[in-house]
């Protein structure tokens, strides 16, 4: 299992897509620094179906006042959370 | 995509244009230096990256090194492997006959695969 | 990449040719046969014929692929151009000690190879 990081947003740049394309079936998403835009409500249909697999840094989005705005499927995690998903992960590839 | 070749333990993603910014130089550089430490690399070129390999480039604008001769002298460092994304191709209008060096074409299922067959992978 | 520092001359049959601190030229278009023995000499080495034929492999990778070799493709293009039985570590390190990719870029008046140990 890859853990892919993602730091910007789909309506920003289309790397997401490069990321989603390279993602395999039990592999993680998560949405840190502007990425975490794609954790909006409106947004996070670009991520397609990832029930599970689609994570937000909670640093990120309350720096952006969106903590409490997230899609209900994206899981918040913090900075602990993130070295727990980095830790489970084989591997660790950024999106940038 | 189980063939033993396309196993290298690094993976080195090329997602950039030339001339446009250093981030193919890099990742090119990257390469080379894994290879030159021994080493088995596989270079796969997704999205703008794909470009980096047409043939007939030259040097920039301002006379900046064009990646033609960098491309060609991977084969002294052993990076065979060469992978592309074949959707990217398809959107630029572009075919492997198209393109300086011979490549395998990856399909959607396939990029996956490929990450998760490499130990260490480096995107750029 | 050359270096742009000028550290020091190299004297050549009355050409003052530039050097980085490392010794390698400023420009290389200054590099001809007497500034490679020139070099070799300040360091009591004396270029054979052997030592030249992989300066010529040095100067045509170059000017094939605009850089110097590491070690590794040093080994495979000696291969490729002079035999197997010279595209040894062995054979390079015997004819220039330490560093043959080092060594050798600098007599063959190249840039310093970017990754070479």
């Amino acid at each position: 299992m890859i853990l892919h990081t993602l730091n910007r947003s789909p309506t920003e740049s289309r790397v997401y897509r490069q990321a989603l394309a390279a993602m395999g079936p039990d592999d993680r998403l998560l949405l840190i620094e502007d990425g975490v835009q794609g954790a909006l409500p409106s947004l996070v249909r670009h991520f397609g179906e990832l029930d599970g697999q689609l994570f937000a840094l909670r640093e990120d989005l309350e720096a952006r006042g969106l903590a409490g705005r997230c899609a209900a499927e994206v899981l918040v995690v913090d900075a602990d959370g993130f070295v727990t998903l980095t830790e489970e992960a084989d591997k660790t590839v950024s999106w940038f | 995509m189980h063939d033993e070749s396309m196993n290298g333990e690094v993976l080195v993603i090329l997602r950039h244009a030339p001339h446009g910014s250093s981030w193919l130089r890099e990742g090119l550089d990257a390469a080379l230096v894994a290879a030159a430490f021994g080493r088995r690399v596989t270079l796969l070129f997704i999205g703008e990256g794909v470009t980096a390999l047409v043939a007939g480039q030259g040097a920039g604008a301002l006379g900046q090194k064009g990646t033609q001769p960098t491309l060609e002298m991977l084969a002294m460092y052993d990076i065979d492997t060469l992978l592309v994304e074949r959707q990217a191709l398809d959107e630029r209008g572009l075919g492997t006959a198209d393109l300086l060096l011979p490549v395998t074409t990856l399909a959607p299922p396939e990029l996956a695969a490929t990450l998760a067959a490499h130990p260490l992978v480096l995107n750029f | 990449m050359a270096s742009s520092e000028i550290y020091r001359y190299l004297d050549v049959a009355g050409q003052h040719v530039p050097l980085d601190p490392e010794g390698f030229l400023i420009n290389l278009d200054d590099w001809s046969p007497a500034v490679a023995e020139a070099l070799a000499a300040e360091e009591s080495r004396a270029l054979t014929a052997e030592h030249w034929e992989v300066i010529e492999v040095l100067r045509d990778f170059y000017a094939r692929f605009e850089a110097s070799p590491a070690m590794r493709p040093l080994v495979k293009a000696v291969g490729q151009a002079l035999g197997p039985e010279k595209g040894k570590s062995l054979h390079l390190m015997r004819l220039f000690p330490d560093s043959p990719a080092k060594v050798g870029a600098r007599l063959a008046g190249l840039p310093k190879p970017a990754n070479c140990l």
